[in-house]
């Protein structure tokens, strides 16, 4: 029955859109969240889960070449990449034509059309202060007339029927942004599932759940939610020819994955079933038991599922007796930094006087990184040593910003500065007051884990170290209200491009992204000037002028980069992890 | 016993005006500032400011605690500050599963820890009844994340008796294929504690004078056993029980996290990670309602065990 009716539903899509339906509904994708989604409105969301499924279900003007490494953006709805001023301030997109949503009641029965205008919209609702978009950080003062239009809104809703010369539309297929500032990085930043196109009658005719009812022009369509729970996409029957013809990379898999997808139209997979597993045993049980065809490898079943280089662990081929069963296993980099940051406008640990320095710089040289990528993460990490990570423009790998692990040095440095042993042998501060840090920190395992090196770090220099724990949301508020000393934090790149990594120690920052509170004039100078330089040889120098600000000041104690290891069972044809768009489902194919 | 009834009625109010201070001064204390989660990885005060207001937060805590009042006198607690979806579908969607988990498990629980503790307490002090207590200490002694790990392992993985996981929208499925290994752990994790106090609550029973004249009189082993014993040795199962059943909609964490069963224990951890207080506001009510409509029904039931226990 239910063959019949998918059969019947494609058939009649064919009919009637002429477009290139080719998914098989027979096939269906299983795949699992170690943790729960929010919802599917672009504008509302911020978490990788949500993300994960809203990239699939809406487009945005731009995406990226599934296989080029390092990655490439591509057109995606749009007729070829933008056309850029000059000046990087005026962005024109021209948009193919016969694009269409999903069905859906708002458009009365009829197909309705991707245009210039959704995208306008859709990029105006992450202005809407009655939205407030955790990625306005994107768009606010960005476009021209753009602060003017919030202003005037206030605390009610953006009016979008009112001219932006910033987002407007030049005919029905061609949209123009005009940016204040030069910004070459703005194809990157609207590649975003985030700015993926919806249709402003659905988003009225729902506007009181928005989160659940996603209709987008992607390759799928949200079938089911059961939130927290599950999700289940089906092929979208509206969707446009897309066919596999992606040109090869160097990398080694790409030639069998092009011999397996090649002229293929996609998608290929009827349903994937989106199941959240937050424990790790049941969710590697499940990938070997085959209920699971996609999978990442989790953190305990490392050890059996890799075997690791004990000279090298970042080198990890899989386990034979998995490899002999045909299952695929590929690794890579994640484009992100981890850090522990110190409060600047701390009083014990921040500013810029020579003895706070030094202390900042003698609790970085006392971590053992390299035994907490050893012990925590398996070996499954590098050591970050400058801010933008491996495979984000702008990263430099010959820069060394790390302190050295020495933690004889550090105490030299320590008595050095002043910091000296009282009677009780722990050490006080110059001035003679007692020295004790607080270091924040969540309360479950993997955090006691990290407490143990941290107390570890300080005991070898005789300071006194208490824990502050709470919930992320109230360290949060508590590092943003400039009330905790040190924190280790993670970023993840929004887009592949430095300065979204960067910004995280620009001084008008501070209080927000900028935890640190870390304000240097001549660090901000260089970063709104390397604002307005497309990525090459001339930013990189700013880039690492910023770096060896950041290494003098030490504002950051840089941690590692997470390397994730990925297993997909032998039947999954044409897989390729990519290191920005989260999920590869629509160009992959299953052959049972 | 209308009277009484009437009466007990009356007395919830105070009582879930109790529990609705207590968690809102709670959740207001230690619950965490929900802004922070919902505003992203990048904030601004505007942005706090805003969706605080939106959440109602901006009010007094007075005219907070009004809506709260409002909320439960409709029993409508709006829409999820986590996902935006109503309070009310996300808990239908969720108590199905938790009941059907941990309604099996008590049910099969109790019958099997009931027979088993009537039989060692008839047997008390042999080596079956010693035996028994040692293998109930043991069992006692071990976490239950331990059964949970080894028999997700062993059952379901090594010998394939199981499927690792998973919950379907079939009852029927669900029944058979996906609730009786976590049914089964959850069984062995709660039997030996409930055969251990069922099987005091028999022996206390079986040491007293009218059980010695029974047998003076003749009565034969099972029916002093069953009409006598039984009888009133349910009175401490009952109260147990009734007890435990307004949890069987907080569902069974671990089970569920573990075997990927949408149940209300990964609802409620959810919800006190991401400070989504109209969640937490509804379970924490609901669940102090039905223990006081249990614990009423556990009084009737008293008094229909017993005849002499006088209801006042």
């Amino acid at each position: 029955m239910r063959k019949g009716q998918f059969a019947l539903a494609a058939l009649t899509a064919i009919l009637i859109s002429g477009n290139g339906f080719a998914a098989d509904m027979n096939k269906v994708l299983h795949v699992a969240f170690n943790a729960p989604e929010t919802g599917f409105d672009p504008a509302k969301i911020s978490d990788q889960y949500s993300s994960s499924i809203v990239e699939n279900i809406f487009d945005p003007l731009i995406t990226y070449d599934y296989l080029a490494r390092p990655v490439k953006l591509i057109p995606n709805t749009t007729e070829a990449m933008p056309t850029i001023s000059k000046d990087g301030k005026v962005y024109t997109f021209h948009l193919k034509h016969g694009i269409y949503f999903a069905d859906d009641p708002a458009f009365g029965g009829k197909k309705r059309e991707l245009v210039a205008e959704d995208y306008a919209y859709s990029i105006k609702r992450l202005l809407d202060p009655t939205i407030n978009s955790p990625y306005s950080f994107l768009v606010n003062g960005r476009f021209v007339g753009g602060d003017e239009l919030v202003a005037k809104a206030g605390k009610n809703t953006l009016d979008y029927n009112a001219p932006l010369e910033g987002i407007k539309t030049l005919d029905k297929y061609t949209l123009q942004l005009t940016l204040k500032e030069t910004n070459f990085n703005m194809t990157y930043i609207l590649s975003m599932p985030v700015f993926g196109a919806v249709a402003r009658e659905v988003i009225e005719a729902n506007a009181a759940n928005t989160m659940a009812h996603p209709v987008g022009t992607g390759p799928y369509l949200l079938k089911e939610w059961k939130p927290g729970t599950k999700m289940v996409l089906e092929a979208n029957p509206n969707y446009r020819k897309d066919v596999f013809n992606f040109a090869p990379s160097k990398d080694a898999i790409d030639a069998g994955i092009i011999k397996a997808m090649k002229g293929k139209t996609l998608p290929c997979i009827g349903r994937v079933e989106v199941s959240i597993i937050e424990e790790e045993q049941p969710t590697w049980l499940a990938f070997l038991e085959k209920q699971l065809d996609i999978s990442g490898i989790p953190q305990p079943a490392l050890q059996e599922a890799l075997v690791i280089d004990p000279k090298d662990p970042t080198k990890a081929t899989l386990n034979p007796k998995y490899a002999k069963m045909g299952i695929q296993h590929q690794r890579y980099k994640l484009q992100e930094v981890t850090y522990t940051y110190f409060n600047m406008d701390d009083s014990v640990v921040g500013g810029d006087s020579k003895e706070k320095l030094a202390l900042r710089r003698a609790i970085a040289m006392a971590f053992p990184r390299s035994e907490t990528i050893a012990a925590i993460r398996r070996g499954q990490a590098v050591p970050v040593n400058y801010m933008i990570p491996e495979g984000v423009g702008g990263h430099n790998p010959n820069f060394k910003g790390a302190a050295e692990y020495d933690p004889a040095k550090a105490n030299a440095l320590l008595d050095k500065f002043g910091y000296k042993k009282g009677a009780d042998g722990w050490r006080v501060q110059p001035n003679g007051k007692p020295l004790s840090i607080e270091y924040a920190t969540g309360s479950a395992a993997i955090d006691k884990q990290w407490n143990e090196y941290w107390q570890k770090a300080f005991d070898s220099l005789k300071i006194h170290v208490t824990w502050k724990v709470g919930k992320w949301n109230e360290l949060d508020k508590e590092a943003r209200q400039s009330k905790l000393q040190m924190w280790g934090l993670a970023w993840g790149a929004d887009y592949p491009d430095g300065d979204n990594f960067m910004m995280l120690l620009y001084g008008k920052n501070a209080g927000d992204v900028n935890y640190a509170n870390f304000k240097n004039a001549e660090y901000d100078k260089l970063f709104e000037s390397s604002l307005k330089l497309p990525d090459g040889p001339e930013r990189n120098k700013l880039y690492d002028q910023m770096n060896k600000i950041v290494v003098a000041q030490q504002p950051w104690i840089f941690g590692d980069t997470r390397v994730r290891n990925t297993l997909a069972q032998p039947y999954v044809k044409g897989f390729k992890i990519h290191p920005i768009v989260n999920t590869t489902w629509r160009y992959i194919d299953l052959q049972k | 016993m209308f009277a009484y009834i009437i009466r007990r009625v009356l007395q919830m109010i105070p009582t879930i005006f109790g529990v609705m201070l207590l968690l809102f001064i709670l959740f207001n204390w230690v619950g965490g500032d929900p802004s922070y989660i919902l505003a992203g990885k990048s904030m601004n005060a505007t942005t706090l400011a805003n969706i605080r207001a939106q959440l109602g937060l901006d009010k007094s805590q007075f005219a907070q605690f009004l809506i709260f009042v409002k909320q439960v006198a409709t029993l409508n607690f709006g829409i999820s500050w986590s996902n935006q979806q109503p309070v009310s579908s996300i808990l239908a969607a969720r108590v199905g599963p938790s009941v059907t988990l941990t309604g099996f498990i008590m049910l099969v629980s109790t019958v099997l820890s009931i027979s088993m503790a009537s039989l060692v307490a008839y047997v008390r002090g042999s080596l079956t009844d010693r035996m028994v207590t040692l293998i109930c200490t043991t069992a006692m002694s071990v976490s239950a994340l331990v059964y949970i790990i080894a028999g997700q392992f062993w059952l379901a993985h090594k010998l394939g008796w199981f499927p690792v996981l998973g919950w379907g929208d079939s009852f029927a499925k669900n029944l058979v294929t996906y609730l009786p290994l976590p049914v089964l752990l959850g069984v062995i994790v709660s039997l030996a504690p409930d055969l251990r106090f069922y099987r005091s609550c028999f022996v206390e029973e079986m040491n007293h004078d009218y059980v010695r004249t029974a047998r003076a009189k003749g009565l034969s082993e099972p029916k002093i056993m069953l009409k006598h014993v039984m009888r009133n040795a349910l009175i401490p199962v009952v109260t147990s029980i009734m007890m435990s059943l307004p949890y069987l909609l907080v569902g069974a964490l671990l089970l569920e996290t573990f075997f990927a069963i949408p149940g209300m224990g990964r609802e409620v951890i959810m919800a006190v990670d991401k400070s989504d207080f109209p969640v937490i506001k509804a379970i924490t009510i609901y669940i102090a309602i039905l223990t006081m409509i249990f614990n009423l029904l556990a009084d009737i039931v008293y008094k229909l065990i017993d005849p002499r226990v006088q209801l006042k």
